[in-house]
């Protein structure tokens, strides 16, 4: 988060504006403290119900979507990192996206990095009935977890977590909220070595410079 | 504001009736807002979900009239064949199964037996509806002191929204 605030410093007076959207079912009381050390000027907002996870299609964080003046996608959620402290995870460098976004705010439409019409549609596709079953699922055990049931949400974390397999936001928030070996029979190093060198974040398809392998 | 925390008053509310009736009051969570019911379901053989008029539109916002099931411009017609697994008479009360509307709808739903709570989600249309315009889906969330802001407050200017969490 410090680093994204050096970012927005450079940027903001070019017409450009972060908004930052905590994942947390835990609301405030467990983002505060992250907010509190970076102290951003841009936007932060708390999300307890996962919405922008559901309304984007998001598996993971930190992702990001870029939304133009007209309030249109102009590139879909991608994994976004504003420093390479996680490069063990991304197998990325997070240079080539500032560059990107750097680009984007320089030229607007013009902008290599902004994707045609067909690229769009090709890389956002309809959600399966799965997933909203899954989407669903989670909500409700989020409303059990509010309201006290703890032990009652955790069949429907599972029932959204197998819905939606490849969504690691279901899986960590849920392990988060409770013992996860003894409840869930696992945690979060043992499914990241499960992965067995498949890569935890989809890999970034960018224009040159971005798409050299590292 | 719509929160969880609404919520939680409510189970609390509705444990504490529980107790004085011993009879199950659903809760409908639709369109990420929870409801009590106020009035058991008499369909105790049903495993639908069904609901007052009153409470349908308490809960969902949608009214039962002569052209269908409506919410402002939005209109859904029932199967004229199948009106009787929509509605039923008890007494003087219509009763509306909310649980066979979503699967007329193709909306998902989320139940919890024990607890009587049910959840309702997004059409498939509601959720995928941007994919015709390519307009980034709005939505308003609160900052850290409950102040709203929604994505169009930023309309004029490039956005990039980024997510995170503490986990």
């Amino acid at each position: 988060m410090p680093g994204w605030q050096i970012f927005y410093h450079e940027l903001k007076d070019k017409n450009f504006e972060i908004v930052s959207v905590a994942q947390d079912t835990g609301g405030a009381k467990d983002a505060s403290p992250w907010i509190e050390k970076a102290n951003p000027e841009y936007t932060v907002l708390i999300d307890e119900q996962h919405l922008i996870t559901k309304l984007y299609s998001m598996v993971n964080v930190p992702t990001a979507v870029w939304i133009s003046e007209q309030g249109k996608i102009v590139r879909p959620n991608e994994v976004a990192f504003v420093d390479d402290r996680f490069k063990s995870y991304s197998h990325m460098d997070s240079g080539p996206y500032l560059e990107g976004i750097r680009d984007w705010v320089a030229k607007g439409e013009r902008s290599s990095f902004v994707l045609s019409e067909a690229e769009l549609r090709k890389r956002l596709t309809p959600v399966s009935p799965d997933r909203l079953m899954a989407d669903v699922e989670f909500s409700l055990a989020e409303y059990l977890y509010h309201a006290g049931h703890g032990p009652e949400a955790i069949p429907h974390f599972k029932q959204a977590q197998r819905l939606a397999p490849d969504n690691w936001n279901y899986k960590r928030q849920a392990w988060l909220l409770s013992d996860a070996e003894r409840d869930y029979g696992t945690n979060f190093t043992k499914e990241v070595q499960k992965l067995n060198g498949k890569p935890y974040y989809a890999p970034r398809q960018m224009p040159e410079p971005a798409d050299k392998p590292n | 504001m719509r929160t969880h925390f609404r919520c939680v008053g409510l189970i609390f509310l509705c444990s504490m009736a529980n107790e004085a009736t011993s009879q199950v009051r659903n809760v409908v969570i639709y369109d990420d807002a929870a409801t009590e019911l106020r009035t058991p379901s008499p369909f105790t053989q049903s495993k639908d979900l069904w609901v007052t008029l009153a409470e349908l539109t308490r809960s969902t916002g949608f009214v039962v009239k002569p052209q269908g099931v409506c919410r402002s411009e939005l209109c859904f017609p029932l199967p004229k064949q199948r009106k009787a697994d929509f509605l039923g008479q008890r007494g003087k009360v219509t009763w509306f199964n909310l649980s066979e509307f979503a699967r007329l709808v193709k909306q998902p739903v989320a139940h919890d037996e024990k607890l009587a709570t049910w959840c309702f989600g997004p059409r498939p249309e509601g959720q995928n509806g941007y994919l015709a315009t390519l307009e980034a889906p709005n939505f308003a969330l609160p900052d850290r002191s409950g102040k709203l802001h929604s994505l169009s407050d930023f309309r004029g200017k490039k956005v990039l929204l980024i997510t995170w969490a503490s986990w």
